[in-house]
C-alpha cells in the first residue's frame, strides 16, 4: 500500500452500488454500476441532486461504510480487505476528507481541532494552521470553542483540517454548503494549492457544477 | 513521529463518575492489602511452625505401633511389625515411605561418666536417616570406631532436666549436651562387657528414642545377640498429610496406634493454613471485584467519550495506539495504589514482628520477597486487562462508525 506522497495511487471502482439501492439505479448513472479509475493529478467533479447517494459514495470510498455491492480498490487492494489498523494507517497517510456535516470536536477550540489532526501525520508546521485560518478569514477564531462558531466557520475549519496531512486522494462532500461564493472560492484556491503540492487527486461531490473548480473529469451520479 | 496525547486527553476525561472511580481505587487498595497480608501471614506461619514441625520437605512423619490388647499381651511377637506388614504399609498410596525403628537385641547399659553419676539399663534404636529430622554429617559409624554418635529425643533432655535436681545431678543445656561423653556398655553372648563412648551429636523433635547409626545397630545385634532381629515394635511413616482420612481409616482398621500429639498438631496447623488461605482467597476476590468495578468505570468513561473517540478513529487515529494511551492513563494510579498497599503491608509485618511476636528469631521484620513480585504482577495484570478491554471497545466503534 502506498504511503509516500510521491507514489502513484490508483483508485478503482467497479460496478459499485449501495446495497439499499435498486439495480435500476445503475441505468442512468455515470458512476453507479460503472468501472472507473482515478489517479494522482485527477480533479473529478461528481454532480448529483440530493438523495442520489453522494455522501454514501464518499463514505464508501473513505472506508466508513461497507454496505455496498461491487468493489473499491486502492492500488489493487480491495478496501473491504483492509484491516482496522491498515485503514487507520491509510487514512493517516493517503486519504483525506472534508465531511458535509463537518465532524469537529465541538467542545474543543478551533486550534485544538486542527492541531489534533496535524500532529497525527504532520505535513505542515504548526504555524501553517494560523496562516491557513487567516487566509480563509477565521484567523480570529483560533481560540474559540467550535460549538460557538457559525456553520460557515466550522466548515472552513473542516476544510483546513483535511489539508494538514499528506494525501493522495482528497474526498470533498459538499464542502462549501455553508459558504458564500467569495469564501468558497478562497477555500477552493487553498485546496487546489495544497493538492498540487502533493500531486494528489480530488474527488469533489456537489449538488451542481461549480465554476471555480477546474475539473478534469465530470461525472453525473 | 508519534502523535502527542496532550490534546486528546481532555476529549476522554470529560465524562465519568468520580465516586465510582474512588470506590474502585479504595476497593483495589484494600483487596491488594488483604492479598499481600495473607501471603505474608502464610509465610510467617510456615516459618513459625518449621521449628516444631514434623514436616520435612513437605511431608509428615508419624510413628505407629500395634495396640496391645488382652489377647496379644502375652506374646510380644504379635505386637511387633513383621516385614510383610511393613511392605503392606509401603504399598498404600497415601504412604510415601515406611521405616521400622529397630532396637538392640542384647543387654545394654548407659552411664554418664564421672560428671553425672548414674547408670541404667537402656536401649538404643536405629532408623533410616531419611526419617530423622536432624542428621549431622558426623552421624556415621565404621567398624572399629569406639565412639558412637547418638541422636537423642529432645523430650528425654527435658525429662532429665526435670528430675536431675531431685537426684542432685547437674542440669544440662542443649548447647553443652554435645560435650558430654556417655559410656555405653554392651553385653555380648557370654555377658562380657564391651565399652563404647557415646557422643550426642543432635537432638530430635520427631523420634522419641536414642538413635545410633543403623550400621552400628546391625553390627552389634549380629555380634552380641543370641537371636536374630527381624521385627520392629514401631514404624515411622512418611506421608504428605498425617490427617488424611484414608490413612486414619487404614490405621484404624489394622488396629495400629499413632502418636496423637503429632496429628493434633497437624490439625491445628491445617486449620491455621486454611484460615490464612481463606483470607487470601477473599483478598483475591476483593481484587477481582475492584478490577471489575474499575473496568465498569472505564467502560462508562469510554461510553461517555464515544463520539470523540469515534471521530478520532474517523480522522485516522489508530485504535491500537489510542487503546494503549487510554490504558496508560491509569498506570500511575495503579502503581500508587499497589505501592500504598505494599507500604502498609511492610508496616503491618514490622508491627506484627515487633509487638505481637516480640522479635522471635524464626520470623523476619521484613516482608517476604514474594509480596513485591505479586504486587508487580497485579499492576501488569490490571494494565493488560484494561488495554484489552479498551482495544475491544474501540474496535467495536470502528465496525459501527458514526453515520
Amino acid at each position: 500500500m502506498a504511503s509516500n506522497i510521491f507514489d502513484h495511487m490508483l483508485l478503482q471502482v467497479k460496478n459499485l452500488l449501495p446495497a439499499y439501492f435498486e439495480e435500476t439505479g445503475k441505468k442512468n448513472s455515470e458512476t453507479w454500476g460503472k468501472d472507473l479509475s482515478f489517479s494522482n493529478g485527477d480533479r473529478v467533479k461528481i454532480v448529483a441532486p440530493s438523495g442520489s447517494g453522494k455522501t454514501s459514495l464518499i463514505h464508501f470510498l473513505y472506508g466508513m461504510r461497507q454496505n455496498y455491492t461491487g468493489n473499491i480498490s486502492y492500488d489493487a487492494t480491495d478496501l473491504k480487505k483492509f484491516s482496522i489498523e491498515e485503514t487507520a494507517r491509510f487514512r493517516k497517510n493517503n486519504l483525506s476528507i472534508v465531511f458535509q456535516d463537518m465532524r469537529l470536536f465541538t467542545a474543543q477550540t478551533v486550534w485544538e481541532n486542527l492541531e489534533i489532526k496535524r500532529q497525527l501525520n504532520p505535513f505542515h508546521p504548526p504555524e501553517m494552521i494560523t496562516e491557513m485560518c487567516e487566509r480563509l478569514g477565521i484567523g480570529n477564531k483560533l481560540k474559540s470553542i467550535c460549538i460557538n462558531c457559525s456553520y460557515g466557520e466550522q466548515q472552513r475549519v473542516s476544510i483546513i483540517r483535511a489539508l494538514l496531512q499528506p494525501y493522495d486522494i482528497l474526498l470533498l462532500d459538499e464542502p462549501f454548503s455553508h459558504l458564500d461564493n467569495a469564501n468558497a472560492e478562497k477555500a477552493m484556491g487553498l485546496i487546489l494549492e495544497e493538492t498540487k503540492k502533493r500531486n494528489a487527486c480530488i474527488l469533489f461531490a456537489d449538488l451542481e457544477r461549480n465554476e471555480f473548480f477546474p475539473y478534469t473529469r465530470l461525472l453525473h451520479l | 513521529m508519534k502523535p502527542s496525547f496532550r490534546h486528546i486527553k481532555p476529549l476522554l476525561l470529560s465524562g465519568g463518575n468520580k465516586n465510582s472511580r474512588w470506590f474502585s481505587y479504595i476497593g483495589l487498595c484494600i483487596g491488594v492489602l488483604l492479598l499481600l497480608c495473607s501471603i505474608q501471614m502464610y509465610v510467617n506461619l510456615q516459618q513459625l511452625l518449621r521449628k516444631n514441625s514434623t514436616h520435612k520437605n513437605g511431608y509428615d512423619f508419624i510413628s505407629i505401633r500395634k495396640a496391645v490388647t488382652n489377647e496379644t499381651m502375652g506374646s510380644p511377637s504379635l505386637n511387633m511389625f513383621s516385614n510383610e506388614e511393613t511392605e503392606e504399609l509401603r504399598r498404600q498410596p497415601f504412604i510415601d515411605g515406611a521405616a521400622p525403628l529397630m532396637a538392640n537385641n542384647f543387654r545394654l547399659q548407659l552411664s554418664a561418666g564421672r560428671l553425672i553419676e548414674f547408670q541404667t539399663d537402656f536401649f538404643i534404636e536405629a532408623i533410616d536417616n531419611e526419617f530423622i529430622d536432624t542428621v549431622p554429617p558426623s552421624f556415621t559409624w565404621q567398624e572399629g570406631q569406639s565412639t558412637i554418635p547418638l541422636i537423642v529425643s529432645s523430650d528425654f533432655l527435658e525429662i532429665y532436666n526435670v528430675f536431675a535436681p531431685g537426684y542432685e545431678l547437674p542440669q544440662v543445656s542443649e548447647a553443652t549436651i554435645s560435650s558430654l561423653t556417655l559410656t555405653i556398655t554392651c553385653f555380648d553372648r557370654q555377658q562380657q562387657e564391651i565399652l563404647f563412648n557415646g557422643k550426642i551429636v543432635a537432638l530430635s523433635d520427631r523420634i522419641n528414642s536414642i538413635l545410633v547409626p543403623k550400621k552400628f545397630l546391625d553390627w552389634s545385634n549380629s555380634n552380641f545377640s543370641t537371636k536374630p532381629v527381624t521385627k520392629a515394635s514401631r514404624i515411622y511413616l512418611k506421608t504428605k498429610d498425617a490427617n488424611n482420612p484414608e490413612l486414619l481409616q487404614f490405621l484404624e482398621k489394622k488396629n495400629y496406634r499413632m502418636n496423637k500429639d503429632k496429628t493434633r498438631f497437624g490439625r491445628v496447623k491445617q486449620v491455621l493454613q486454611g484460615v490464612v488461605t481463606g483470607l487470601g482467597i477473599f483478598g483475591l476476590m476483593v481484587v477481582m471485584l475492584s478490577l471489575m468495578l474499575f473496568s465498569f468505570y472505564l467502560q462508562l468513561l469510554i461510553a461517555r467519550s464515544k463520539d470523540n473517540l469515534r471521530l478520532l478513529l474517523t480522522i485516522g487515529y489508530s485504535p491500537s495506539w489510542l487503546s494503549k494511551k487510554v490504558s496508560q492513563l491509569f498506570i500511575p494510579v495503579y502503581i500508587i495504589i499497589v505501592f500504598i498497599a505494599l507500604a502498609v503491608a511492610v508496616v503491618l509485618q514490622w508491627a506484627f514482628f515487633h509487638y505481637v511476636m516480640h522479635d522471635r528469631s524464626e520470623l523476619s521484620a521484613i516482608i517476604h520477597w514474594s509480596l513485591p513480585v505479586v504486587a508487580a504482577l497485579l499492576i501488569l495484570l490490571s494494565v493488560i486487562t484494561n488495554f484489552r478491554m479498551v482495544k475491544k471497545l474501540l474496535y467495536g466503534f470502528y465496525k459501527q462508525p458514526q453515520e
